[in-house]
């Protein structure tokens, strides 16, 4: 297959352009980071005519101004001649509104057509568009499209090959006009020679002198000699900024528009579902209810790889015995039982529920319910420096905490995601919440209650520390801003591109997941291995360390039950209940992980041994530490940085160690 | 008078927008420009502002918005 030219996606939020990327590439596309820049950086490919095309969904941002790293990077991956022709969307519905990047884009000299998306929803509202009418004005192919409709795809590739076949370029000329009727406006432009920064015409940077773009007036700077930057700069302090230049191009747009949209005037309304996020008294907790029913809904499409994941787990114990029947060395019969099958009993419950997650989550993204929960929590989340819908993934990681960071996917700033994730493992999950009760239970009595409430108070100071601790780097001072965002009208989704999305991120966590968990248990296996069943070198570290670890209130039993409920937090107390009861630290935990250990006799053994402060530390320790290898796992895919992942961890660690010290001695002083 | 001064259900022209660069920026590529007509769809205190404009309702800030100013329109 030949390869054919490059595609950049171009357009505003809602402008459907994470729908277009999903069909056209299908399952065929690859999410990363831009070389050393926190923006996510989405690739893909699909074949047409007999040729390979790359298309690249740029960051969605309302403008090409220097405002984020994510409109710089767009902006320069353009202009760098990385693609060969920019495919603009525009919100037909909107159309004036959402023109304006096409208005901002004039001026790049790169090859580029216009799709009127959403023709569909347009329509329906009664808007009569001329697409030809615009295209002559404008001089680039521009066609009505509906990226949810298939029979639209083929006018799409026509008009591809059409862009591509003609070098078609906007015509600038009447913009420029407009221009002109600012002051400073063509003494700037007299000042700068197009492809001053490669790929500009001086039309465009001049512009961007007058909104005083940082980027574009330090290369100036760089690129023009004193004296003619010193009177650009000049000339730049007088004049009104980016709202001049932002009201000449809607005139342009205007002007382009006129006679060629008919629409009937209608009045607007806060559609009944609106009126119940919008309310001042049932807002939140309309947004609330929303997620905990779309999180239930998500265990039925997961409940199938769910089910793979049980019958996994089902086939151990006889896998193993046949094994060992065989004549197989017990180490290999412990590898293939404890590493193997346990790995991928947890890496399809993983999947199970990353596929159900980003199935009910994604549609509701797409349906635009996602931005409404933006609206609802934008002050409570924005004191922690996040978006409105960061509430999502923490109210899904009193669930589960992977469920948390794949859900954490719909944030669409990576520096926010990552600190949503870094905030969410301070939720205690379900696994904890099964835990906490039953042990505050066992040493407290009706205190439980107190305990549990001191947990959940622990757990918002720690959200806080944390987002002060992690903000500063991942969330940038000049990002902190408050919402200026459109609530778009809700979308009928489109369920094919929808599923495909959804199978593509499963199959790539798939592959992504598998490495990590099969090292990381493969490892904890290896450190809790012991040849003649009584040793092994994590029980051995665990009790000459004792004397350190009895400091934070966990005696060795306890100690190396707080590390294997960093596997897993459903093990932990499997793990007590067995090496109280004599049993070595590998088998305790390979059962405990499978679910099989013995808990029956758990009380009476726990009150014999353990002192209460000494619970009380256990109870911190288990529930703020790392939340399992899986959610450890989801981490490092939705963030796609090691380097953070690991960041993460160890605070998880550290912190975690520290309240037990600190719930150990208050408890030595109650006691 | 401020946008948020607006009441709900009425309408506006927006006068003057003020603030720094980025904010400019911002408010301009969403649609906001002065000579722009805006209706206040919400306006309840602790949450964004609701406004409609250019066929697209948009929700903003409150404290963003203390740099637009508008002319109540009476009809």
């Amino acid at each position: 297959m030949s390869t054919g030219a490059t595609i950049a996606l171009l357009g505003q939020p809602n402008s459907g352009k994470s729908t277009l990327f999903n069909v056209l590439t299908g399952m065929r596309q690859h999410v990363g980071n831009w070389p050393g820049k926190t923006v996510e950086k989405k690739e893909g490919s699909f074949s047409y005519g007999g040729k390979e095309y790359k298309v690249a969904d740029l960051p969605g941002s309302y403008s090409l101004s220097a405002n984020s790293d994510e409109e710089v990077i767009t902006r320069d991956f353009i202009a760098s001649g990385k693609a060969d022709v920019v495919c603009i969307l525009a919100d037909s519905s909107q159309l004036q509104r959402s023109l304006f990047m096409l208005a901002d884009y004039a001026g790049i000299n790169v090859p580029c057509f216009l799709l009127l998306n959403m023709a569909d929803v347009a329509e329906d509202q009664g808007k009569k568009i001329d697409a030809k009418a615009i295209e002559e004005k404008l001089g680039i192919p521009v066609v009505p499209f509906s990226a949810t409709d298939v029979k639209s795809y083929d006018s799409f590739y026509r008009t591809l090959e059409r862009a591509l076949s003609t070098n078609a370029k906007i015509k600038i000329d009447d913009l420029a006009g407009q221009y002109e009727s600012i002051k400073e406006y063509q003494d700037i432009c007299d000042l700068i020679p197009d492809n001053t920064i490669e790929g500009y015409s001086s039309m465009w940077l001049a512009v961007k002198v007058i909104e005083n773009d940082e980027v574009v007036m330090a290369k100036l700077k760089n690129s023009l000699g004193a004296d003619t930057f010193n009177k650009i700069e000049a000339a730049r302090k007088n004049s009104s900024g980016a709202v001049a230049t932002g009201g000449c191009k809607f005139k342009w747009i205007d002007e382009l528009l006129g006679g060629a949209v008919r629409t009937d005037e209608k009045p607007v309304s806060l559609s009944r579902l609106d009126r119940i996020y919008t309310n001042r008294t049932w807002g939140k907790a309309a947004v609330i209810l929303t997620v905990l029913l779309g999180l239930i809904a998500s265990f039925i499409p997961a409940l199938p790889l769910m089910g793979v994941g049980e019958a996994i787990l089902a086939i151990k114990a006889p896998v193993m015995s046949a094994l060992s029947s065989a004549g197989c060395p017990e180490f290999l019969v412990l590898v293939v039982g404890d590493v193997i099958i346990q790995s991928f009993s947890y890496i399809f419950k993983m999947l199970g529920f990353v596929f159900g997650v980003t199935l009910v989550f994604g549609l509701l993204e797409e349906v635009g319910v996602m931005a409404r929960i933006s609206y609802v929590f934008d002050n409570t989340m924005g004191k922690l420096g996040l978006q409105g819908k960061s509430v999502m993934p923490f109210l899904v990681s009193f669930g589960c905490t992977m469920g948390g960071a794949a859900g954490a996917r719909v944030i669409d700033n990576w520096g926010q995601k990552v600190l949503t994730i870094a905030l969410a493992w301070a939720v205690p999950c379900g696994a904890a919440w099964a835990t906490i009760p039953m042990l505050s239970s066992i040493f407290f009595g009706p205190g439980a209650v107190a305990v549990i409430a001191v947990i959940l108070l622990t757990m918002l100071a720690h959200m806080w520390v944390t987002a002060k601790i992690f903000g500063g780097k991942l969330v940038k001072k000049e990002d902190r801003f408050g919402m200026i965002m459109e609530l778009p009208p809700y979308h009928k989704p489109k369920w094919g591109a929808l599923f495909r999305y959804v199978l593509g991120r499963t199959k790539e966590t798939f592959v992504r997941v598998t490495k990590v968990i099969l090292l990381v248990c493969g490892i904890f296996w290896l450190l809790s291995y012991s040849p003649s069943g009584s040793g092994g070198i994590l029980y051995r570290l665990g009790v000459i360390i004792e004397p350190v670890t009895k400091f934070f209130g966990l005696p060795w039993q306890l100690f190396l039950s707080y590390i294997a409920s960093a596997v897993g937090k459903e093990g932990a107390v499997g793990v007590i209940s067995a090496l109280y009861s004599g049993g070595s630290y590998g088998t305790a935990f390979s059962q405990a992980m499978a679910g099989g250990a013995d808990t029956s006799n758990l009380s009476s053994l726990l009150l014999a041994n353990v002192t209460k402060p000494e619970a009380l530390a256990f109870i911190f320790a288990m529930t703020f530490n790392m939340p399992c290898v899986v959610a450890l796992a989801a981490t490092f895919q939705e963030t796609h940085s090691a380097k953070w992942t690991a960041r993460i961890v160890l605070y998880y660690t550290a912190v975690s160690l520290i309240l037990a010290f600190l719930a150990y001695h208050i408890g030595l002083l109650i006691w | 008078m401020s946008l948020s001064e607006v009441k709900e259900n009425k309408e506006a022209l927006i006068s003057e927008i003020s603030g720094d660069t980025r904010f400019m920026s911002r408010i301009t590529s969403i649609g906001l420009t002065p000579g722009c007509r805006v209706r206040v769809v919400k306006n309840d205190k602790n949450r964004p502002i609701l406004v409609y404009s250019r066929d697209t309702m948009i929700a903003l800030n409150r404290n963003e918005c203390r740099g637009i100013t508008v002319e109540e329109v009476t009809a």
